[in-house]
């Protein structure tokens, strides 16, 4: 796959499956926007391993649930690049993923679940707006949300954080009808546990195992593992695609 | 296989010097020879077709030359007739245009030359057709009879496939003899068809001729011109100018110059549910025969105030010619035409920098180009072959007084509007000089019929033999039952 | 960069002799950003065309400006005010404006058009005595052909060397005069002006039934075609001609082709057979490209003249031409303008449309 002179964004990228997706585009020769709130160290590593593999990168710092932050990041990528060909929203608010100690719904509060919204679908429905006008301009574009196969299959009950991601995955399927006409894709890939992730470092040995004997292809996701479908529904591969969800799960969903 | 072109009935092929012209589209060379007429046979020539058209076609009932026209034409519909194969193997490969837009657009055009339709076409300009057989009575007294010329000279440009048939077939209604020439872009359509008439009808086939010449022999076209009864040329200005100049001045010559079309868009279609598909339907406009045709549209102005804006609209377009470029691919241009297209492009992204919203999209392989303006812009062509313009207005009225200084150029008008608002605009755009009106979509498919140009395809071609009252008066007189 | 170090760049750059795509390369880029930076217009322009400093790898791929450009845009990094001298283009202009092409200081310029002159046209001679077939500088102050015939003729002219043209044109008297004294003499001579000249004055020694046998070792320089300004002639007869005529083989007639909207000139090496191969020195490149994607085309295929020049370092170094050509191993073939084409149908093309809405 080609991704030579195409300008990536990849929100929350600074770590995780974020950074991952952008050093995998940064190797197939695009140029990443690596987008981070708080650590720019990490960031600048990513920039780092970017160039190295092949590509150009950037560290821009925005928060994604600020609206302002975010036309900021967007204004200052076209300034540089004076375009933006494919946008990862794969930023979330954090969250632990831990079983044992997660909060059950007569636990939860409006708010938490406010917060995960805010987190996976405010940020995502900002961005989009932001990023709207430049890819409508060239009517082309490709946008990719990062949901969870909880949505299809919720293992354990995350019910705030699954909540957000299955809203994702609806809002996706919406903004893909507006966009179709427009030469714009809107796509979703829906990760398994993914470890080693800084969220999934609580995640339980016992979980893990039970993860993998119900997984046909018997081991959990390495960020690695998310990246292939990812730059799959960004190029042209998938062109005639759109308003999908990919699991990527090791077959542990099927649909 | 070598490709002929031409059909010369009462001259022996190898009595004919050939020429060959070459056409090499995309790797794929193809060959057709075409026929370059001494200055006696083409005075043979001109001779035998008018004696058999006063001979022959003279006395034929214009019911029996649509019937002729229609078997023709009904075999130049069937899939498995040979030279239907032959036009969808070779003219897609002449012409450069796609082979499926060739195959639909052949039917599409085939079709209004059925029977009924050229009945249709007869009445359109004869208030009773029956006047081109005999003479009838006329409203004012007296009778009238029309007839056509002996020798109607044809001199046909431009490569969009079969569009001299249309001049060709309003010869034959009118009882002319015909002598057609082909241009080197698509020379073979109408040679086939002369072949096929011909076939059914030998007597009909002696009747008409096609020849060649490269666009520029003076004097091979002067050989013609002084020949002929009556003239129909077709090409730019220039090129009409000097064939009229050189028609004799007692021979009347009907020109068809170059024309500029372009479609509208009310408020009324940009709503969320119906823009896509205007928009659909004026790309499609634009997509057939990569605007090479007079019909086809250059530009569109698009109002303001609907849910969807001019500027989405003008998005919706490009990416429907996005669609398109899968379907029904654009030709290989020459260095030439994309050069005219770059320059076209070029000029538009000039202003795109002094007009804060104006916007120019298009693909990386230039196959097509959209260009978006707010600015009070008047009528200009585009760069063809897949360009237009969407141009924002206030108010849809507006537009007839921006294109009024360009009456000489107009043509057709694809509309999208209510119907309150069709009436009006149709009253304001014909009074500045518009002289066809189509829904979009149907831009480049005019209806059997048509007007072209505003003028009566027929009528124009007769003239008319009048028997007044008092000759009749007269006779009565000499009668031998006079009392 | 700034301006002053552009130039003092450039200066070295011109001065260093021979170099290979890696050392172009970064010198173009650098302009690229300077111009990029300082020239709004220009930069517009790059942004449409998604084009900036830091997604740039290569001069090829910097974007071009087509050459009408310059009748829409100001395109300088300068303060217009502050140019020493403008340039403007002549020829057909649209809406009777003609581009401009501002430069801060003649020295880069001078000192581009100075060298390649030296060893393209004055090879083996360090000075010569000069005709030439043009109007001079103070004539006209915005011509950068009236400056480059200037330039050529201060720089390598010996004494004697004069302006063949008065008030009312050319000066056949004085130029028959000076043909005369160097065909005794038999000191070479160079005679230089542009293209049209030449045909207006061989139609008038034809006319006269004149010709002359100019020492061996003299030159012709013609340059900019006959513009609609004389007779259109083939390239051939042109060139037999003025062999035939001033007796200078055609091997020693060159031709100059530059324009306005650069700072550099290409030669040939004679016209001993047309078209010929023309070429310039190391500091301008040229591509051969589609014009409408702007893509390059493999060597031997007809397309559209791009230039990068990177003495032209104040308005934009890269232009897309309208003049059509083929790249060879040492050179282009420069095969004239490209033309839009006309309508293959019945629908109007632009040019048909401009010319006829003129009446």
């Amino acid at each position: 796959m080609n991704f030579d002179g195409k300008i990536v964004l990849v929100t929350g990228s600074s770590r995780g499956i974020g950074a991952a997706i952008a050093k995998a585009f940064a190797g197939e020769g695009a140029t990443v926007i690596v987008n981070y709130v708080k650590n720019v160290d990490a960031a600048d590593e990513v920039v780092a391993a970017c160039k190295e593999a092949g590509g150009d990168a950037i560290a821009i710092q925005a928060d994604v649930t600020s609206g302002e932050q975010i036309q900021a990041l967007v204004d200052q990528t076209l300034m540089d690049f004076a375009k933006i060909d494919i946008v990862v929203n794969n930023a979330f608010k954090p969250y632990t993923f831990d079983p044992d100690n997660r909060k059950q719904f007569w636990d939860l509060e409006w708010q938490d679940y406010q917060d995960q919204l805010d987190g996976a679908l405010f940020s995502t429905y900002t961005m989009c707006q932001a990023v709207l006008p430049a890819l409508k301009k060239r009517t082309q574009g490709s946008i990719i949300n990062m949901a969870s196969d909880l949505v299809a299959r919720p293992t354990i009950p995350y019910h705030d954080y699954t909540t957000a991601k299955s809203a994702l995955i609806g809002f996706s399927r919406n903004l893909a009808m507006e966009l179709g006409p427009l030469g714009i894709r809107v796509n979703c890939v829906a990760p398994g546990l993914v470890y080693p992730t800084d969220a999934s470092r609580k995640t339980k040995e016992r979980v893990k195992e039970m993860i993998v004997a119900q997984t046909p292809m018997r081991r959990i996701a390495s960020p690695e593992d998310i990246t292939g479908p990812v730059m799959f529904l960004a190029s042209d591969w998938s062109r005639f695609m759109t308003g999908q969800t990919l699991y990527v799960d090791g077959g542990l969903v099927m649909k | 296989m070598a490709l002929r072109a031409g059909y010369l009935p009462g001259i022996n092929a190898n009595d004919v010097e050939w020429q060959t012209l070459t056409y090499d589209r995309d790797g794929q060379a193809i060959e057709v020879s075409v026929p370059l007429l001494s200055d006696e046979q083409m005075k043979g020539l001109s001779g035998r077709i008018k004696e058999a058209s006063r001979q022959h076609l003279k006395s034929m009932a214009v019911s029996d030359i649509t019937a002729t026209i229609d078997a023709t034409i009904a075999r130049l519909l069937d899939r498995n007739d040979t030279y239907r194969q032959q036009a969808e193997e070779y003219l897609p490969l002449i012409t450069g245009y796609d082979a499926e837009m060739v195959r639909l657009g052949l039917t599409g055009y085939l079709k209004t030359f059925r029977q009924s339709e050229l009945r249709r076409f007869v009445a359109e300009d004869f208030v009773n057709p029956k006047i081109l057989d005999e003479f009838q009575p006329l409203p004012k007294g007296g009778y009238g009879r029309a007839y056509g010329p002996d020798l109607l000279a044809h001199i046909w440009a431009g490569n969009v496939p079969g569009l001299p048939l249309w001049s060709l077939i309003s010869g034959l209604l009118v009882k002319a003899g015909n002598i057609g020439k082909v241009p080197s872009t698509e020379p073979l359509m109408a040679s086939w068809f002369a072949h096929i008439i011909a076939e059914i009808d030998p007597k009909l086939g002696q009747c008409l001729a096609v020849v060649w010449w490269k666009g520029g022999d003076v004097d091979r076209e002067q050989a013609l011109l002084n020949q002929a009864d009556l003239v129909m040329a077709y090409g730019n200005n220039d090129t009409l100018h000097q064939i009229r100049d050189r028609t004799p001045i007692t021979t009347r010559c009907l020109t068809y110059s170059h024309k500029v079309s372009f479609g509208m868009v009310s408020k009324a279609a940009l709503d969320t549910g119906k823009a896509w598909e205007v928009a659909h339907q004026a790309a499609y406009d634009i997509v057939r025969y990569d605007q090479q045709g007079c019909y086809s549209p250059h530009l569109f102005f698009v109002e303001q105030g609907g849910a969807v804006t001019p500027q989405e609209f003008a998005q919706y377009i490009a990416n429907e010619l996005d669609c398109f470029e899968e379907k029904f691919p654009r030709r290989s241009l020459t260095i030439e035409e994309a050069s005219g297209v770059a320059a076209w492009r070029q000029s538009e992204e000039m202003k795109s920098f002094s007009e804060e919203n104006n916007a120019v999209m298009g693909d990386a392989n230039g196959a097509w180009s959209v260009a978006y303006s707010e600015a009070e812009e008047d009528l200009a062509p585009s760069g063809l072959n897949r360009t237009a313009k969407v141009i924002s207005v206030k108010q849809l009225d507006d537009v007839p007084a921006r294109i009024a200084p360009y009456k000489a150029f107009l043509q057709t008008v694809g509309i999208a509007a209510a119907p309150e608002e069709l009436q009006r605009l149709a009253g304001m755009l014909g009074a500045v000089g518009v002289t066809r009106i189509s829904a979009l979509e149907h831009m480049t498919a005019p209806e059997a019929g048509w007007h072209h140009d505003g003028r009566f395809n027929l009528l124009d071609l007769v003239t008319m033999t009048e028997v007044e009252r008092s000759a009749e008066t007269a006779a009565e007189a000499f009668s031998d039952y006079v009392d | 960069m700034t301006e002053a170090q552009i130039i003092e760049t450039l200066l070295d750059f011109i001065a260093a002799d021979g170099t290979t795509d890696d050392e172009f390369s970064p010198l173009a880029l650098e302009i690229f950003a300077y111009q990029f930076e300082n020239n709004i217009p220009y930069q517009r322009f790059c942004r449409q065309r998604e084009k900036t400093p830091r997604t740039m790898q290569s001069w090829r791929n910097i974007p071009a400006v087509p050459i009408n450009g310059y009748k829409d845009l100001t395109l300088s990094c300068c303060d217009p005010e502050a140019a020493e001298r403008i340039f403007m283009t002549s020829g057909t202009t649209k809406n009777g404006v003609r581009g401009k092409c501002h430069h801060p200081t003649l020295s880069v310029y001078d000192t581009s058009m100075i060298t390649a002159f030296r060893q393209r046209f004055m090879q083996e001679h360090t000075k010569l005595r000069m005709g030439i077939l043009f109007p001079t500088e103070q004539t006209m102050p915005n011509s950068s052909l009236a400056h480059y015939l200037a330039l050529a003729l201060n720089e390598f002219g010996s004494d004697g060397s004069r302006y063949l043209f008065n008030d009312d044109g050319l000066d056949h008297e004085q130029l028959f005069a000076e043909l005369d004294r160097a065909e005794q003499t038999g000191k070479p001579y160079a005679l230089l002006g542009a293209s049209f000249s030449f045909v207006h004055v061989m139609d008038k020694m034809s006319h006269l039934g004149k010709t002359v046998s100019l020492p061996e070792g003299s030159r012709i320089l013609d340059t900019g075609g006959f513009k609609g300004q004389s007779r259109e002639l083939e390239l051939n007869e042109f060139y037999d001609l003025l062999e035939a005529r001033f007796g200078v083989p055609r091997d020693h007639c060159i031709n100059m082709y530059g324009m306005t909207e650069l700072s550099t000139e290409f030669y040939d090496w004679g016209n001993a057979t047309c078209p010929s191969v023309k070429s310039g020195p190391h500091w301008i490149r040229s591509q051969i490209v589609n014009p409408l994607t702007g893509e390059e085309l493999p060597k031997g295929d007809k397309g559209i003249l791009v230039h990068c020049d990177l003495a032209h370092f104040n308005c934009v170094s890269s232009i897309l031409t309208e003049d059509a050509g083929i790249e060879l191993d040492d050179g282009f073939l420069l095969l004239g303008r490209a033309e839009g084409a006309e309508a293959k149908g019945c629908s109007m093309a632009v040019d048909e449309f401009l010319k006829a809405a003129q009446g």
